[in-house]
C-alpha cells in the first residue's frame, strides 16, 4: 500500500454532500445519506439502499483490530468489480467505485462506463492503480477538497493533518452479501441473505452490528453512510398526481418530507461552496470593513483580553 | 493525566513536553507523531540519557546516552510550522526530529538554550531566567527602524549584534524578535491575540447588522455562486455572510493564517494584499497594516490610539 504517494490525489471530507456530488459529477443519480441507526424502520425509509458504506478511523499503529474476516470468507473467485487502494488519499472515491462498480444496470456517464468496461478481468491490483489513474476522477475528486493552503514563500503551510478514515462497502451480488473492502486482498463473501422482507439489509445489519461488537465500547469512532436512490424525483412525481385529490394527510406530510429533503440538499450545496472556496480573500475584506466601521480597535483589545485569559488558564495548569 | 517524568534511579535536570517526528522514507520530510510525550534529560550514574518519554503510557521511547558536546538540539528552518527540532551528533549521522507541545512558544528559547548548554557540558546549572541568557543590552525606546507603519510598541529591548541593524532584518527575524522579547519581559506583546478571536461571530455580527453600507465590499469575497443577487435585502446579505462566517472552511482558514502570520513568512502574500512587507512579521503588524490601508482607502472612522 502506497502511503506517501498521494498521486496528486487530495484528502476529502467524508460528507454525505461531498459523496453526492461526486456521484453527480459521475453522472449517477443516486445520493449519499448519513444512517443514524440499522434498525428497520430507518433502513425502511430510505429504500431502495443499494450499496452500505461504513467507515471508521483507522490506528494502523494499533494491534491488528481485525479478526480476520469475521464470519465470512474471502471470494478470490469473485465475479464482480473489486479495486485495491492504491492511494491513500483516494479511499473515499474508490469506495464509492467499488460499490457502483457491483450494481447492475447502474444509470452513469459515459466516462464512467468507459472505465468499468476498461476494467473488465483485471486483477484487484491493476483494477486500483487503473482507477486512480483516471485523470477525469481524479479531478472531480480534487474539485470538492478545500484550495490549496497559504503558501508561506515558497515553504507551504502544511494543512492541519487529518485523520484518514477507512471505508468498506457491504453490498449484495449475486443472492451473497459482500463486503468490499479495498485493503484485503479479495472480497469477503458473508454468505446468502433471505431476498423476502427487508432483503439483504437485514444480513448486512447482522454483519456489521457483530464488527462494531468485537471493538472495545468507545474505541471505534465510526460513520455508516447509504448509497440510494435520489427520493426527489419520486417525490415530485407523486406530489403532482396527489395534487387535488387524496387526502390532506398525506399531501402534507410529503410536502414535509420533500421541503427537508430540498432543505438538506441546500445545505450540502452552501457546505460544498464553503469546502471548495479560498476564504483568505473574504479575511482580509473583512478586517478592512471592521477597521472602516472603527471596530477594529475594540476587536483588538477584546481579543488581547481573551488571550489573557486563556494565558493565564494554561498557566496555571502548566505540567498537567 | 499526569506522568511522572522523574526518573527513578537518576537526577532529572530538565524537562518538557514534546512529541516525534519521524522522516519519510526516501524523503526529505518529516511528519510529526501526534502522541503526547516530553524529552526528559537524566543524569544517572555521571551519564548523560536523553529520553523521550510518552506522556500517556509513561513508557520511555527513546533513551540516548550522550558524551558532552557530541549532540545538539537545533531548529528545522524549513519547517513552516516553526517548532521542529533535529538532535544531531558530531560522532555520528545520526538524527532524530522532535517538535515542542508546549501550549505556549514562550518557553522555548529557554528550555532549547538550557538543553543545549547542558548537553554541552551536563555538569552546568540550567538557568531559568531568560534575562541571564542574553545580555541586556542598553535599553532602547523605541526599536522599530525596519518600518514606519508600526504603532509605538515595538520591541523594547534589542540583543545587540555588531553587523545587523533593523533597518536590515527580514521579517522572520523580527517575528522572532518579537518571541524571545515577549518571553523575556513576561508581557504579552501585540502578538498575544488571535484572528480567531478579532474576527468572532459576535464581532462580525455586530459589524454586519451596523454597517450595512460595507457588505457589498465583501461580496466580491463571496463564492461567485452564493453572491447576493442585486435584489437581495440587507437581511438576506448578513444571512450568506454570517453563515458563510460560521462555516468550518472559514474558520480553518482564519486559523491557518493565524498560524502563518507567526512564521513572518509570509512576505510575498502580504504584498499581494497590498500591505507592506513589516505586515509579515505578526498579527499585531498585520492588523495595523490593515488599520493604515483603510486609512487610505477613505471612508474610515477609526481613530489610531496610541498604547
Amino acid at each position: 500500500m502506497s502511503d506517501e504517494d498521494s498521486s496528486g490525489w487530495q484528502l476529502t471530507e467524508s460528507d454525505p454532500g461531498v459523496f453526492t456530488e461526486l456521484l453527480k459529477r459521475l453522472g449517477v443519480p443516486y445520493i449519499v445519506d448519513d444512517l443514524y441507526s440499522l434498525e428497520p424502520e430507518s433502513l425502511a425509509a430510505l429504500q431502495p439502499i443499494h450499496a452500505l458504506i461504513f467507515l471508521f478511523k483507522w490506528f494502523p499503529e494499533s494491534p491488528d483490530d481485525e479478526p480476520g474476516v469475521g464470519t465470512g470468507h474471502y471470494d478470490s473467485d469473485f465475479p464482480g468489480f473489486f479495486a485495491h487502494q492504491t492511494v491513500n488519499n483516494a479511499c473515499a472515491t474508490l469506495a464509492v467505485v467499488n460499490a457502483l462498480g457491483n450494481i447492475t444496470s447502474l444509470p452513469a456517464g459515459s466516462q464512467f462506463m468507459d472505465l468499468m468496461n476498461f476494467t473488465t478481468g483485471m486483477d484487484p491490483q491493476t483494477c486500483g492503480m487503473a482507477i486512480t489513474s483516471a485523470d477525469w476522477l481524479r479531478e472531480a475528486h480534487n474539485a470538492l477538497s478545500p484550495p490549496s493552503a497559504i503558501s508561506l514563500d515558497g515553504l507551504d503551510l502544511p494543512k492541519k493533518s487529518e485523520e484518514a478514515y477507512h471505508f468498506v462497502v457491504y453490498l449484495p451480488v449475486l443472492g451473497s452479501l459482500y463486503e468490499l473492502d479495498g485493503l484485503k486482498p479479495y472480497p469477503v463473501r458473508h454468505g446468502e441473505y433471505d431476498g423476502s422482507g427487508e432483503g439483504w439489509v437485514k444480513k448486512a445489519r447482522e454483519v456489521i452490528e457483530n464488527r462494531i461488537h468485537t471493538y472495545p465500547t468507545g474505541a471505534l469512532e465510526f460513520s455508516l453512510l447509504a448509497l440510494r436512490d435520489d427520493p426527489i424525483p419520486g417525490m415530485r412525481r407523486r406530489l403532482d398526481a396527489l395534487q387535488g385529490s387524496a387526502g390532506d394527510a398525506e399531501l402534507s406530510d410529503l410536502m414535509n418530507k420533500f421541503s427537508n429533503e430540498n432543505s438538506k440538499r441546500e445545505r450540502w450545496a452552501f457546505e460544498n461552496s464553503s469546502r471548495r472556496h479560498n476564504h483568505i480573500g473574504l479575511v482580509h475584506a473583512l478586517l478592512l470593513a471592521l477597521a472602516k466601521a472603527g471596530k477594529l480597535d475594540s476587536a483588538k483589545a477584546d481579543a488581547q483580553r481573551v488571550m489573557q485569559e486563556r494565558l493565564e488558564r494554561q498557566r496555571a495548569m502548566q505540567f498537567d | 493525566m499526569s506522568v511522572d517524568l522523574t526518573s527513578s534511579s537518576g537526577r532529572t535536570i530538565l524537562a518538557f513536553k514534546a512529541g516525534r517526528a519521524f522522516r519519510r522514507a526516501g524523503t526529505n520530510f518529516v511528519d510529526a507523531s501526534p502522541t503526547k510525550g516530553a524529552i526528559v534529560l537524566v543524569n544517572e550514574d555521571g551519564l548523560l540519557h536523553f529520553m523521550w518519554k510518552d506522556r500517556t503510557t509513561g513508557e520511555v521511547g527513546e533513551d540516548l546516552i550522550l558524551f558532552p558536546g557530541d549532540a545538539k538540539l537545533e531548529k528545522v528552518p524549513q519547517s513552516s510550522w516553526g517548532r521542529t527540532y533535529v538532535l544531531k551528533f558530531e560522532s555520528s549521522d545520526q538524527k532524530h526530529f522532535f517538535w515542542l507541545q508546549g501550549s505556549s512558544t514562550r518557553r522555548d528559547e529557554e528550555f532549547m538554550t538550557n538543553l543545549n548548554r547542558t548537553l554541552a557540558d551536563p555538569n552546568i546549572i540550567p538557568i531559568w531566567d531568560a534575562r541571564n541568557i542574553y545580555p541586556a543590552s542598553e535599553a532602547s525606546t523605541s526599536a522599530a527602524g525596519a518600518s514606519t507603519s508600526q504603532p509605538s510598541t515595538a520591541l523594547p529591548i534589542v540583543p545587540e549584534t555588531s553587523d545587523s541593524t533593523l533597518a536590515g532584518t527580514t521579517p522572520e527575524q523580527l517575528a522572532q524578535l518579537r518571541g524571545i522579547v515577549s518571553s523575556m519581559t513576561g508581557f504579552a506583546s501585540e502578538d498575544e491575540l488571535w484572528l480567531s478571536d478579532v474576527l468572532s461571530s459576535q464581532n462580525l455580527l455586530q459589524l454586519f447588522q451596523t454597517h450595512h453600507e460595507l457588505l457589498p465590499s465583501l461580496f466580491p469575497h463571496l463564492p461567485p455562486e452564493l453572491i447576493p443577487s442585486s435584489d437581495a435585502t440587507p437581511q438576506q446579505a448578513v444571512e450568506i455572510l454570517q453563515r458563510m462566517t460560521n462555516s468550518p472552511p472559514f474558520r480553518t482558514a482564519v486559523a491557518q493564517l493565524d498560524r502563518a502570520l507567526r512564521t513572518g513568512a509570509l512576505g510575498e502574500f502580504v504584498r499581494s494584499l497590498g500591505l507592506p512587507e513589516s505586515a509579515a512579521t505578526g498579527v499585531g503588524a498585520f492588523l495595523a497594516a490593515i488599520a493604515e490601508q483603510a486609512r487610505q482607502e477613505g471612508g474610515t472612522e477609526e481613530r489610531m490610539e496610541e498604547d
